[in-house]
């Protein structure tokens, strides 16, 4: 008996031992790996790093980025990659954190190396950082500020940068290609945002009531103001009570649009909608937010034509 | 920048220089003299303007090339780029700083769970260490956690368990967060095993008030060795991770217990698990695993005991235009053989547990679970005898002839259990549950729970 079990246990041992050493050669990959946390980002490298590089994004684009499931093909995932870019200000806060733990990944784990990218840290003007003692009572607050800064697109060219610059130290040998593609990228969507600066004109000092706080970015750049939220606090669904107020609030001042990202429950801003006569716009807030949608500067192309063709049919009622 | 300022300074100084020069030339005709100074003072003027104009654009691109880095720029920079310059807003910095902590200081988070309680028998069957205890209100357990990064090579997780009886260090234990070959990565120090599913997660993370009778019968409220636990990431097109544990079981779990004296590698406790996961669409993924855990039982010297496990997770949640429902299957099995002097003990048990979150704050589940074992019986397990296995308690102590009538009785016991749970905010959970348990050797026994959970400090990552 005793005898058995000790045989078993060398058995047992024995076909450890051999699937582990039976791990499959990684064959070297010549692209650089890249894995980002959301769409936004991966949209972007994918430009600077054109054919030199290879991009996943964890997140999908029609994916509430604050609530991501730490799928274990994630971590496969981050453990080739290269480099990581993530958005930051505690966005992937809920999800991102065990992964990089779990990827056994020098490349990545370590914050002060160059395939960690954290994209805030370009980000100069972050809005919405909370400058008093803050706590839960508050809503789902993010200590170092709003973490949508992505849906400004001026925000976009700043991360551009800052991947390229990682790139370029990653993968020296195409430093070249990678700074053509930046400038590229920064020359096109200069001339992209003069023209939303410019269709977007017309409705500057437009009030707006959006579901979560994830547009203010958005319309800060848009000269947009945000005269509420669905949300009573962040990341608190409405209620009815709530409701009732935003529909005061949106009679009383006249708000033309009430806009949400299209992960969130359409529901209650139809119902607001039905009520008040305002127009209810249910927009993706990421590329991939919606089929078509494969670029950043996409991503703003279809934003701004949804809101201005809303506004200017709300102006001709 | 620099160069085209001092070159107008350069032009003004030579204008001036200039300017005498050409007046004496021109001395004898005042009046035309008078109109070249006039003229003169007015291109200065313009010179002036100009020059002021050059300087405020100047500014101008220089606050641009600061907003909007230049082409030159990116590759100059590259270096500082990598310095992480915390741009707080100026603002920020008053009352924010002293709220905010100490870069260094570990994560802390502290989080409560206490269960009013109400059990249809006077001195109910209760499986596991923190499950509520009476009738009334129970503290179920206060969970502290010290979590950080120890440098760029490790990281460090400990968990402090409190409860009535006292503090347990439930975990505590170093992390590599550096490649290394073959993907591995090791654990040292006291960790919940990864045996199966339920031991790697804590209670607040659980989906139900009580822990599931197979995992209480062999692991007890957590099989948490003192180890040193490697594991392998194995490149293959799906996630399998596989991990084997060494070390010493000394903390009180059924199964195993410490050989006393025995200074033997081959009498240590050994855990192996296997886990995979298939992504088989991006809203359905299914986790499947093995464990088998060996170690001797403390009935009596080298007598071993043998725990294998199976467990499966499925879960599937629609990713588009569909923000929080999900549908979660947790399953496991367990088999126990375990040598005593006496007999060798076979015994088994299983659980499912079928969990609907239906909103974003409400989730409802119903479990089953059964554990089949030819233990003899104890009315009531005693409390800190050293044999893991309790079964020699009776035979031990002999007392009363009740129990002794007990010995060698089959017992078979399954318990229902069916939930609701509402979370106000992702930091708070109040869940009620029911609970029926059915046991061939005793009678009935009904529960109604009403748990409530409350996290402070860090917002901790959810695993999968």
């Amino acid at each position: 008996m005793k005898k058995l079990q000790s045989k078993n246990h060398f058995i047992l041992a024995a076909v450890f031992a051999f699937m582990t050493i039976c791990l499959v050669a990684q064959s070297a990959v010549a692209q650089v790996q890249i894995v980002t946390s959301v769409t936004d980002l991966a949209a972007i490298a994918s430009e600077i790093g054109g054919d030199k590089v290879e991009v996943i994004s964890l997140a999908k684009g029609y994916q509430d980025p604050h609530f991501v499931d730490a799928k274990p093909t994630f971590v496969t995932q981050l453990n080739q990659a290269d480099l990581l870019v993530f958005n930051g200000l505690e966005l992937e806060v809920g999800w991102l954190p065990i992964l990089i733990t779990g990827a056994r990944n020098s490349n990545i784990t370590r914050s002060n190396t160059v395939g960690h990218y954290d994209a805030s840290t370009s980000i100069q003007n972050k809005l919405e950082v909370p400058t008093t003692p803050i706590d839960r009572s508050m809503g789902d607050i993010h200590p170092g500020g709003n973490p949508h800064f992505m849906l400004d697109p001026r925000n976009g060219i700043v991360v551009a940068r800052g991947i390229a610059a990682r790139l370029i130290r990653l993968d020296p040998e195409n430093a070249e290609y990678y700074e053509q593609n930046y400038n590229n990228f920064k020359d096109t969507l200069t001339l992209k945002i003069s023209e939303w600066d410019a269709q977007l004109s017309a409705y500057k000092g437009t009030k707006v009531v959006t579901y979560h706080k994830n547009w203010t970015y958005f319309l800060d750049w848009a000269g947009f103001i945000q005269a509420g939220t669905i949300e009573p606090l962040p990341g608190v669904p409405p209620t009815p009570s709530h409701v009732a107020n935003i529909i005061t609030t949106i009679e009383a001042q006249n708000i033309p649009l009430i806009i949400s990202a299209n992960y969130y429950p359409q529901k209650t801003p139809q119902i607001i909608a039905q009520q008040t006569g305002a127009t209810s716009l249910i927009l993706p807030s990421m590329v991939g937010g919606e089929e078509g949608i494969t670029t950043y500067a996409g991503l703003f192309d279809v934003l701004v034509t949804e809101i201005t063709s809303a506004l200017s049919s709300s102006a001709a009622n | 920048m620099n160069l085209s300022r001092n070159f107008f300074v350069m032009m003004i100084i030579a204008l001036i220089l200039s300017a005498p020069l050409s007046l004496q030339a021109q001395a004898q005709e005042s009046g035309e003299v008078k109109k070249e100074l006039k003229e003169l003072k007015q291109m200065m003027k313009q010179m002036q303007n100009r020059i002021e104009e050059l300087e405020e654009k100047n500014e101008k691109l220089e606050k641009q090339a600061q907003q909007r880095p230049s082409q030159e720029t990116i590759i100059v920079e590259e270096e500082t780029d990598l310095t992480i310059i915390e741009a707080k807003p100026a603002q920020a910095s008053q009352g924010f700083i002293g709220n905010a902590l100490n870069a260094f200081n570990p994560q802390i988070s502290v989080i409560g769970t206490f269960a009013a309680a109400y059990y249809s028998q006077d001195e109910p069957f209760v499986f596991a260490e923190a499950d509520p205890e009476n009738t009334g209100v129970n503290v179920q357990e206060v969970e502290v956690g010290f979590q950080g990064v120890v440098d760029s090579f490790f990281r460090f997780d400990m968990f402090l368990s409190f409860s009535t009886e006292g503090v347990e260090l439930e975990e505590a234990y170093g992390t590599t967060l550096f490649s290394l070959p073959l993907n591995s990565q090791f654990r040292v120090g006291r960790a919940r095993a990864k045996f199966g599913r339920i031991n790697q997660q804590h209670r607040h993370n659980q989906n139900f008030v009580t822990l599931p009778l197979p995992a209480a019968q062999f692991l007890g409220e957590h099989l948490n060795p003192t180890s040193i636990e490697a594991n392998f990431l194995v490149p293959l097109p799906w996630y399998l991770e596989l991990s084997a544990s060494g070390g010493s079981p000394d903390v009180e779990v059924p199964t195993f217990a410490r050989d006393e004296d025995a200074n033997d590698l081959g009498r240590l406790l050994y855990v192996f698990h296997m886990a995979n996961f298939f992504e088989l669409s991006e809203s359905f993924g299914v986790n499947l695993g093995g464990s088998f855990a060996t170690g001797v039982n403390g009935t009596a010297p080298g007598e071993r005991s043998n725990l294998y496990g199976i467990d499966l997770y499925a879960k599937y949640r629609p990713l588009k235009n569909n923000p929080y429902q999900e549908i979660m299957l947790q399953s496991e099995f367990m088999y126990l053989d375990a040598q005593t002097p006496e007999e060798t003990l076979e015994n088994w048990g299983w659980y499912a547990e079928l969990v609907y979150r239906f909103a974003k704050r409400w989730n409802s589940g119903f479990r089953f679970g059964i554990i089949d074992t030819n233990t003899p019986v104890t009315e009531e397990p005693e409390e800190g005898d050293g044999d893991a296995l309790g079964i020699f308690n009776v035979a031990r102590t002999g007392e009363g002839e009740e129990e002794e009538g007990m010995l060698g009785l089959l017992g078979r016991t399954y318990r229902i259990s069916p939930m609701v749970t509402f979370r106000p905010s992702e930091f708070s959970q109040i869940r009620v549950q029911y609970d029926y348990l059915n046991q061939d050797f005793a009678e009935n026994q009904h529960a109604v729970f009403l748990q409530f959970q409350y996290a402070i400090g860090a917002h901790g990552a959810h695993p999968f």
